[in-house]
């Protein structure tokens, strides 16, 4: 659906795109990730027609973004990682300004908007001056305008930067409809854990550079080799060490704050069967799971290397 | 979608919406007409005081006033409705949205501008009483003030056209602003500042005065001050009286009477600025100018 190919951007002497590739799939989530300033506004734009590239290609639904923009424009719902509202304008009269803007008519306005509005959950606040929501509900809103023409394609610039953490989950949940609706999307943050449960894909990119692509297990293991198992047990600690030690997948284990935490080098089955062997072994588990804060120090060692 | 969806600009009928519901603009309306009111009933005052009779060359010379007011007013309006209108998208951070949409730049920039300038026409037609009440003391024809009326117009749609040229081409709505009060301002005085002493020449020194006087009487005829007096047959162009239809011995004759001059070039300039606009307002430029 998406094609970039040996992109590159410059601003005057300063280069914010060095020749990235990737593709992103039909109905599939692209996470792109990388620190402020990383080049993932700028591909954005590029995408959403907003900026021609110094070199390279990209192509939306195989159209170019620099020959055919006003067809890649019907495509895609764009949502930039800044964005205001218009002061005096009620959220349902928002998004039929921007269904207008698509030439949709009346009648099928008056039809979307409800269902849109419903969607990101802001129906009770149909309503309301925009400029009188919270920030999620503004983020909401602006995920409902850019799903007002029904795009194939999303492009979603740090759609989570600034909310508290329930507006960021609430964002998620919507997040995870349109995927399951089949929109192909991308989505940018500076977080990668935000995006791990969430893409199906991820792009970590830094300094123009793309440094890695694949799924959040493929650069997991690409880049510590395994993943590290977090368990907790009510009582037989000691016995329970010996037993995991004797793992040929496990390659060490170690005790933190009242937790077993254990280096796997198993496939996802060794790893049932060990969960298994442990139920059956009676040892009195209370956590079993995959330690997640890992990956922020998986950005930060992908993220070093280029950076520095 | 029916015919009249089909043709209705939605960033038009947006910005109506926005505009008429705005707190600020009952109490623009009301000061508009209380300064230009406040004006012209000073003169009126001071001109009828202690006079028992209608002097319809008076009223001619009040009529004169409040058109001059009316366009120094709409001079000063009109660039502080238009020259915000693309910067202040852009300050709002909405332009971006909107130039991913289906609107073309020609529909966006058309839209904001027609927006902009029907708030000031408003003003225009909110002011009309008080034209009726100076109408009434007589010593004006109609055509004189169809004329003054059409003169509004094509002035609006000028400087609201250089206003969003500037509102496009500068990120910060208070320099466009400036830039469109300096270049209106600018040009009015440097038209009638190069007219005036291409007059002084013409008279002191041996140059040809054929080509001298034309360029002085087009000068004349294209700024705003000289262009709304000759609607009432009076200042410098009009003494001069070169123009087609007047006596034509005593140099070379301009194509147009004044007023239609100053109409034909500030329609010039309107078109230029709207499609410089729409040029400049497009994210991926083509190149202007292609080098060989």
């Amino acid at each position: 659906m998406i094609q970039i190919e040996g992109l590159t951007k410059r601003f005057g002497k300063m280069e914010a795109l060095k020749g990235i590739t990737f593709e992103v799939e039909k109905g599939s989530v692209f996470g792109f990730v990388g620190p402020n300033g990383a080049g993932k506004s700028t591909t954005m734009s590029i995408l959403a027609t907003l900026m021609a590239p110094t070199s390279g290609k990209a192509y939306v639904g195989g159209y170019d973004v620099t020959k055919d923009p006003k067809k890649i424009r019907k495509q895609i719902g764009y949502m930039p990682d800044f964005f205001g509202v218009y002061d005096n304008l009620k959220a349902e009269e928002y998004l039929n300004f921007y269904a207008s803007t698509y030439g949709i008519s009346q009648a099928e306005r008056m039809k979307i908007i409800p269902q849109l509005l419903e969607l990101v959950n802001l129906s009770h606040k149909k309503d309301s001056y925009v400029d009188t929501l919270s920030r999620g509900m503004k983020q909401r809103l602006g995920l409902a305008r850019s799903l007002v023409h029904n795009p194939e394609v999303l492009l979603l610039d740090e759609p989570a930067s600034g909310l508290d953490p329930r507006a960021r989950i609430e964002l998620r949940e919507i997040l995870k409809e349109l995927r399951s609706m089949g929109k192909t999307i991308i989505i940018s943050s500076h977080i990668l854990p935000e995006l791990a449960e969430l893409s199906d894909v991820i792009g970590i990119i830094e300094e123009g550079q793309m440094v890695t692509i694949g799924n959040v297990d493929q650069i997991y293991r690409q880049l510590q080799g395994h993943k590290q198992l977090k368990i907790a047990v009510l009582d037989r600690e000691h016995e329970l060490i010996q037993h995991l030690k004797a793992k040929t997948y496990i390659q060490g284990v170690y005790q933190e704050n009242g937790y077993i935490l254990a280096d796997y080098l198993g496939q996802d089955e060794e790893q049932i069967k060990l969960l298994q062997e442990l139920v059956q072994a009676n040892f009195p588990i209370l956590t079993f799971s995959e330690v997640e804060g890992n990956l922020e120090q998986i950005f930060l060692e992908i993220t070093r290397g280029v950076g520095s | 979608m029916n015919l009249v969806q089909r043709f209705i600009n939605p960033m038009l009928s947006k910005e109506f919406r926005l505009r008429m519901r705005s707190k600020k603009t009952p109490w623009a309306i009301s000061l508009y007409l209380m300064v230009l009111g406040g004006i012209i009933f000073t003169f009126i005052y001071l001109y009828n005081n202690n006079q028992a009779y209608f002097d319809p060359q008076r009223s001619r010379e009040i009529f004169m006033m409040l058109s001059i007011f009316q366009f120094a007013m709409v001079s000063f309006v009109t660039p502080g409705l238009t020259a915000g209108t693309i910067s202040g998208e852009r300050e709002r951070q909405t332009l971006n949205i909107l130039l991913t949409t289906n609107l073309s730049p020609s529909k966006i920039i058309v839209g904001k501008w027609l927006s902009s300038l029907s708030f000031m026409t408003f003003l225009v037609i909110a002011s009309i009483p008080l034209y009726s009440i100076v109408f009434l003391y007589g010593g004006i024809s109609p055509s004189q003030l169809i004329k003054v009326f059409g003169f509004y117009i094509i002035s609006m749609l000028a400087i609201g056209g250089l206003g969003i040229l500037f509102s496009t081409l500068f990120k910060r709505t208070g320099v466009a602003t400036v830039v469109t009060y300096a270049a209106i301002i600018g040009y009015t005085i440097g038209t009638y500042i190069i007219a005036t002493i291409i007059q002084d020449i013409t008279q002191i020194s041996s140059m040809s005065k054929t080509t001298a006087t034309y360029w002085m009487q087009i000068l004349y005829s294209i700024n705003p001050f000289t262009a709304i007096l000759s609607i009432f047959d009076e200042g410098p162009v009009v003494a001069l009286n070169y123009y087609m239809g007047g006596v034509s011995s005593r140099g070379p004759q301009l194509p147009l009477e004044p007023y239609w001059m100053f109409i034909s070039f500030f329609s010039v300039i309107t078109l230029i600025s709207i499609l410089l606009a729409i040029y400049f307002i497009k994210p991926v430029k083509k190149k202007l100018l292609r080098r060989k």
